[in-house]
């Protein structure tokens, strides 16, 4: 088995379903919303960056900031005007809402864009940086930097600015929050534009690595939420953690159990609900250390 | 003015109406549609124009869009031809009436079951006579049984796993040779190079046809010597093969092949390259005989191989208006601007198959059409139609092709070869 290059395989897509997953967490942990239309929100995204490519030729790291600024408005103005309805429901409703949402968009894509597969192919892709015996695709090394980039740029968000701190707030007491002043709708509009904001640089990334099409993002919604499961709610580290550790398995399943491979995925949130339900470093708030 | 809430909530209706219509400016309608004639091809025909005593309606359920659309659009384009062509010579003589071929499509989005609920709706809405195949096993399989319940002859290219031929069905028709022979030709080619193949690895999609071409080639290949290292099947519709193709590295087989259809065939080479993987030779059951395979990998499809239906490079003498092999090729370029791949030529031959039956049982009853088309036996451009008793065309043979210089050329076997194998592959940096 070529097993380091298996390795590398595993963290360059784990870490990219990281990032995936660290917009879901975040609108989880703080708005206590399981938001359904995450795939769309990522289709949504790939689709932008390619027309972006094949139609103005920028290239998809560049368009990287418009798209994620783009994904952020239609978050925010989603949250503020649709979900902002649901929040004090049963969690059922929101379920509700948020797939309805998703089916919506997707059914609306596969209208207006066709069930055709797309990829945008910057000049660099399908190559590789060569190290030794072992390679890495240029793409998926861009995906990488991306990912841990921003996942490190929310975490100091979070941490160390006023509207973070504020996020971190209303997740952990929302009564309390408000006593201090934190306008708390506005937080959740805010938090899950910023959600949707990562789900689109994933969105983005996986435009150049893999071809798609509207109807090929719907796994994504289980995959971060048995990510977020397992690395446990509230914790940024533990998005990171689930992530990688979901690249590898699904690395090495598809090695020797390439047809059972979705099977082992969930068959590891299921192993994980049953046996520490609150996830490996779960915490409150995402609070620091 | 409207107070503060009720302004929200006319926000929050309006934001998504508005969605709908800018998205809805995209939305294309994707059913029938035949695009305007060239002037060449009007130019070169002399078109009856004179009267028909009656039509007669094609269905045809087909991936337009979706992963399965670039062949089924192909298939369309060789049944519009066929359409055009033989209308163009007086149409259809059916017992002294002259009939007009129509032909009306829906697309099946490469769902399997919406082409079958769209070969109910042609059946029982639109009135069709007959039924024309859509493409991919997998939607054969599931319009076959619609055909079988209201008897209504199908005659498809697109399908040809064994299994769909196994349910006693008596309504559908297959032109093409069955799955089991795909990739046989290419194990044949691949030991007959130097220096001969000692190992193989198969990757194969989970879909009937890709698992019955895998069976066959497996067990043809093992037979013949070859040492299978590495056999997996993914679910179908996967494009992300990066670990198996890994795992194939390690194991430094010298052929590779794999079964499933032409979006992972794009795939396995556009990562093959990015994880420097390299087979002496890779093959594909479909993919590389569509122009798009080498639109979309351009130098990078340079040596790949494939088990082909058809090229037109054979010899072939036919009884239909198109005659050989070159002649359609010709007439195919002069009406759609590029190449037919065989999938096209497949569909063509389907309504050939029609038509000859047509003129035999000489009325459209579906039931006399149905026991003539059973009794065929002819010689097309496509090679020999003649089915056995399920209704599978087992004795037209398979040839392979390989891409070289950006051409397809006819490798094997060797008294119907225009080229040489290319073999082995040279190492992805030295192209």
């Amino acid at each position: 088995m070529d097993f380091v290059q298996h390795i590398i395989n595993g963290l360059l897509q784990g870490s990219m379903l990281a990032l995936m997953a660290l917009g879901f967490s975040l609108v989880w942990g703080i708005l206590h919303i399981v938001n359904l239309s995450h795939a769309a929100t990522i289709m949504l995204a790939a689709f932008l960056t390619y027309f972006l490519w094949s139609g103005l030729g920028l290239d998809p790291l560049l368009s990287l900031p418009i798209t994620m600024a783009a994904l952020f408005i239609f978050g925010f103005l989603l949250q503020k005007y649709v979900i902002n309805f649901v929040m004090k429901a049963p969690p059922l409703t929101t379920f509700l809402l948020t797939y309805g949402i998703e089916t919506l968009l997707v059914s609306l894509a596969l209208r207006a864009w066709t069930a055709d597969m797309r990829q945008s192919k910057p000049g660099y892709a399908n190559t590789s940086l060569v190290i030794g015996n072992l390679q890495l695709p240029y793409t998926q090394l861009a995906g990488i930097v991306v990912s841990f980039g921003l996942t490190l740029l929310v975490y100091l968000y979070l941490d160390h600015t006023k509207a973070g701190r504020a996020i971190r707030a209303v997740a952990m007491d929302r009564v309390a929050a408000r006593l201090m002043g934190v306008n708390i709708s506005h937080i959740y509009a805010l938090t899950f534009g910023i959600g949707a904001a990562l789900a689109g640089a994933y969105g983005a990334l996986l435009s150049t690595t893999n071809a798609f099409a509207p109807n090929s993002f719907s796994i994504y919604n289980i995959l971060a939420f048995s990510i977020v499961v397992l690395g446990g709610l509230g914790s940024i580290p533990g998005v990171l953690m689930g992530g990688v550790t979901f690249g590898l398995v699904y690395e090495f399943a598809g090695t020797y159990l390439l047809s059972q491979r979705d099977v082992i995925i969930f068959g590891i949130l299921i192993l994980v609900l049953v046996v520490k339900p609150t996830g490996l470093l779960g915490r409150e708030g995402y609070g620091g250390q | 003015m409207l107070d503060k809430s009720t302004r929200k909530l006319f926000l929050a209706a309006l934001t998504p109406a508005l969605l709908i219509l800018i998205l809805l400016q995209g939305a294309v309608v994707r059913s029938q549609g035949s695009p305007t004639q060239s002037p060449t091809m009007a130019a070169t025909l002399m078109a009856y124009t004179g009267p028909f005593d009656g039509t007669l309606l094609f269905g045809i359920p087909v991936a337009l869009t979706g992963s399965l659309s670039n062949e089924g659009n192909l298939s369309r384009e060789g049944y519009e031809l066929w359409k055009e062509v033989y209308n163009n010579a007086g149409g259809i003589m059916v017992g002294g009436k002259r009939y007009q071929i129509v032909t009306k499509y829906y697309d099946d989005e490469s769902s399997a079951q919406k082409s079958a609920t769209l070969a109910e709706k042609l059946i029982k809405e639109d009135k069709v006579n007959f039924l024309l195949g859509p493409y991919g096993t997998s939607a054969v399989l599931q319009v076959s049984t619609v055909a079988e319940k209201h008897q209504i002859p199908m005659i498809e290219g697109g399908g040809v796993a064994e299994s769909i031929f196994s349910q006693g069905y008596k309504y559908t028709f297959l032109v093409a040779s069955p799955a089991k022979s795909y990739l046989l030709g290419v194990i044949d080619m691949a030991l007959a190079q130097t220096p001969a193949p000692t190992t193989v690895t198969i990757l194969s999609a989970d879909d009937p046809f890709s698992v019955e071409v895998a069976d066959s080639a497996k067990t043809y290949a093992q037979n013949k010597g070859l040492k299978l290292v590495y056999y997996q099947k993914y679910p179908s519709n996967s494009t992300d093969l990066r670990a198996p193709l890994t795992e194939a590295k390690g194991k430094n087989a010298d052929l590779f092949l794999n079964c499933g259809h032409f979006a992972e065939s794009v795939a396995i080479m556009q990562q093959a390259k990015e994880l420097d993987f390299l087979a002496k030779a890779y093959a594909f059951s479909v993919g590389p005989s569509l122009p798009n395979f080498q639109t979309t990998l351009k130098a990078n499809a340079n040596y790949v191989v494939d088990g082909t239906q058809w090229t037109a490079d054979l010899n072939y003498n036919g009884v239909d208006l198109f005659k050989s092999p070159q002649a359609y090729h010709q007439m195919y370029i002069a009406r759609w601007g590029h190449g037919p791949p065989y999938q096209s030529a497949s569909a063509t031959v389907s309504g050939i198959a029609f038509v000859q039956a047509l003129q035999a049982a000489e009325t459209i009853d579906p039931h006399a059409v149905r026991d003539q088309i059973a009794k065929l036996d002819i010689m097309t451009f496509y090679g020999q139609v003649k089915f056995d008793s399920r209704g599978v065309n087992i004795y037209k043979p398979m040839v392979v092709e390989q891409w070289q210089n950006g051409q397809k050329v006819t490798i094997w076997p060797p008294d119907v070869a225009n080229g040489k194998p290319l073999w082995p592959a040279p190492a992805w940096d030295k192209r």
